[in-house]
């Protein structure tokens, strides 16, 4: 394992972040209105009425969500652009395993960009009054168990999006396969309404999807939803995703090795 | 020493057509982009890999560094089969595609040669030694912290080379290094690799368009054309054989009345200047002059040798390609 050259990688996407600091700025500001906009509208729809689940609690998801928001999307079409063009040429003739280097290079775009905005927003979101912004974690145990499942499901994801990855080597277009991840993402993840508000039935599934596994886990656990004794039990279903997912995509990634074809020049 | 070893290398694609209108399946058509190719390179040449459009120069390229595997044949580098051991392979050599990039475009290029440095697992002090000496002969000193982006196409194709080059690769491919580059920067390029060859003993294959590079760098070229290799050895006797026509160009004081010249050579205007392109083993040089001077008062005479893409295009045209 070539440790060095993959934390150099890390290394390099942190300075890219740093080189577009305008597009932090503008991706802070989109995702903090989203967030207030959100957070207004549960209160508009509570408002006055009997709730199973506490306000603050809904508007802490919503937070949490916006702020990591920039690790869901499959974001990185500079990967993508090379496959379609051949630059992969050039990734293909350095001595590494190219499905590791791509999934650090997707990890390091998720967890740099979002880490950059996530601190921002969440001082912000603290500064906001009961019901409005973000609660403190329900105990320090919860966020240790929130932080881990966090960078666990991120795992899946990027394993995940490297699938995206292989299938974009044969369909060479990856907008088709990005637009399906994505739908299911949005919908599947919490993001377009917290699954926490979703029938209890229809929740003993979802949560089990790869999906549920980035943000919607860690949120349960930092709230409180999720009992610190049900920690390893959501930890243990993350771990098999990541893997399981992990797999396909090194088994695709090696099937596709050999068949791959580089046009032009 | 045999660094490259070729045996009846193979390689065919499929190419799809879009259907046209009533027919029920997309057209498949083969190409065969090399049709059993053998050759075989000494560590520390400089070889010359020319070829028209799609003759399956990068192809071969691809193959010998490992990103693609061949249909059939046996190619050995450096004792290595690349698309077997491509992670092996790849510590040991360089590449630069002239039309793509490897350095990272949004940063200076100093990062992305740290991120090569850590690829290759290079030592720093290693990595230094040879980062200064190359930034000092390609000149790239003050660029260092420029990102990408921002260069010009001659300094860029200077940075992708030193990025080829800082793990000191034994084989070096470069495929159309000098495309798109202005008189200065060919020329720089061109010393710059004839130094490096001849002091690292880097076996380097050169694919390209530009004869003049390959006449300036390369003591032996392969000509590739359909797959097949038709030409393997010394360029001036290639040439040779395509180097049958001389052109003189000539002005005349006033009206000149070439008479009988056009039945035996081929004579064109350019403004007021004559061009007479003739074959001196068929028509005299002395024949021809004595007629030029019958024909008025001649101000100036140029005599030239043809250009070197001339010739290659008159063998490219013999070799029906």
């Amino acid at each position: 394992m070539k440790i060095k050259a993959y934390a150099s990688v890390f290394r390099m996407r942190w300075k890219m972040e740093i080189q577009y600091r305008g597009a932090m700025i503008g991706g802070v500001i989109c995702q903090v209105f989203f967030g207030l906009i959100l957070v207004s509208l549960y209160h508009a729809l509570y408002d006055g009425k009997p709730q199973s689940i506490p306000m603050e609690s809904v508007s802490t998801y919503v937070w949490l969500q916006q702020a990591f928001f920039r690790m869901l999307l499959s974001s990185d079409s500079e990967l993508a652009g090379k496959i379609r063009t051949g630059d992969i040429a050039y990734d293909l003739s350095r001595p590494l395993n190219l499905y590791g280097y791509y999934y650090v290079r997707i990890l390091a775009l998720k967890l740099m960009g979002s880490i950059m905005r996530a601190v921002p927003m969440l001082l912000f979101a603290a500064c906001l009054p009961k019901g409005w912004g973000v609660m403190l974690p329900v105990s320090g145990g919860a966020l240790c168990c929130a932080i881990t499942a966090l960078l666990v499901g991120l795992c899946c994801v990027c394993a995940l999006e490297n699938i995206t990855m292989g299938i974009t080597m044969r369909t060479l277009d990856p907008k088709g396969i990005q637009s399906i991840l994505n739908l299911l993402m949005m919908t599947l993840s919490g993001n377009l309404l917290p699954l926490t508000l979703f029938p209890d039935s229809w929740q003993k599934v979802i949560t089990m999807l790869p999906y549920a596994q980035l943000l919607d886990a860690p949120i349960r656990l930092y709230t409180g939803v999720y009992a610190i004794t049900f920690a390893p039990r959501v930890l243990l279903v993350q771990v098999m995703w990541a893997f399981l997912l992990g797999g396909m995509g090194v088994l695709l990634w090696r099937r596709n090795q050999h068949r791959l074809i580089i046009q032009g020049g | 020493m045999r660094y490259i070893e070729v045996k009846g290398l193979s390689k065919t694609f499929t190419v799809r057509k879009r259907k046209e209108k009533g027919q029920l399946f997309r057209e498949k058509t083969k190409v065969r982009a090399l049709d059993s190719v053998s050759f075989s390179v000494e560590q520390g040449e400089l070889v010359g890999y020319i070829g028209p459009n799609g003759a399956g120069k990068s192809t071969t390229v691809k193959i010998l560094s490992g990103i693609l595997t061949p249909d059939s044949g046996e190619v050995f580098v450096g004792g290595r089969i690349p698309w077997k051991e491509r992670r092996e392979h790849a510590a040991h050599i360089g590449v630069v595609f002239g039309q793509r990039s490897q350095l990272w475009w949004d940063v200076p290029i100093l990062d992305s040669y740290v991120l090569l440095r850590d690829i290759y697992c290079l030592r720093e002090d290693a990595w230094k030694k040879r980062l200064d000496e190359l930034t000092e002969r390609l000149e790239l000193g003050n660029l260092l912290r420029t990102p990408l982006r921002l260069l010009s196409l001659g300094q860029r194709m200077r940075a992708e080379l030193c990025g080829s080059l800082l793990h000191c690769p034994e084989l070096l491919f470069l495929d159309e290094p000098t495309i798109g580059l202005d008189a200065v920067s060919k020329l720089a390029l061109r010393d710059f690799l004839h130094e490096e060859n001849q002091k690292n003993r880097t076996t380097i294959l050169l694919t390209t368009h530009d004869m003049e590079d390959v006449a300036a760098l390369c003591s032996r070229v392969m000509v590739l054309g359909h797959g097949n290799l038709l030409y393997d050895g010394a360029l001036p006797e290639l040439l040779s054989k395509y180097d049958r026509v001389r052109m003189i160009r000539i002005r005349y004081e006033d009206h000149a009345e070439l008479g009988g010249l056009p039945e035996r050579c081929a004579v064109s205007r350019e403004g007021q200047d004559y061009l007479i392109r003739y074959e001196p083993s068929k028509v005299p040089t002395a024949w021809l002059l004595s007629e030029l001077q019958k024909a008025g008062s001649i101000r100036e005479l140029t005599a030239q040798q043809q250009n070197i893409d001339h010739m290659i295009a008159a063998m490219y045209r013999e070799m029906d390609l």
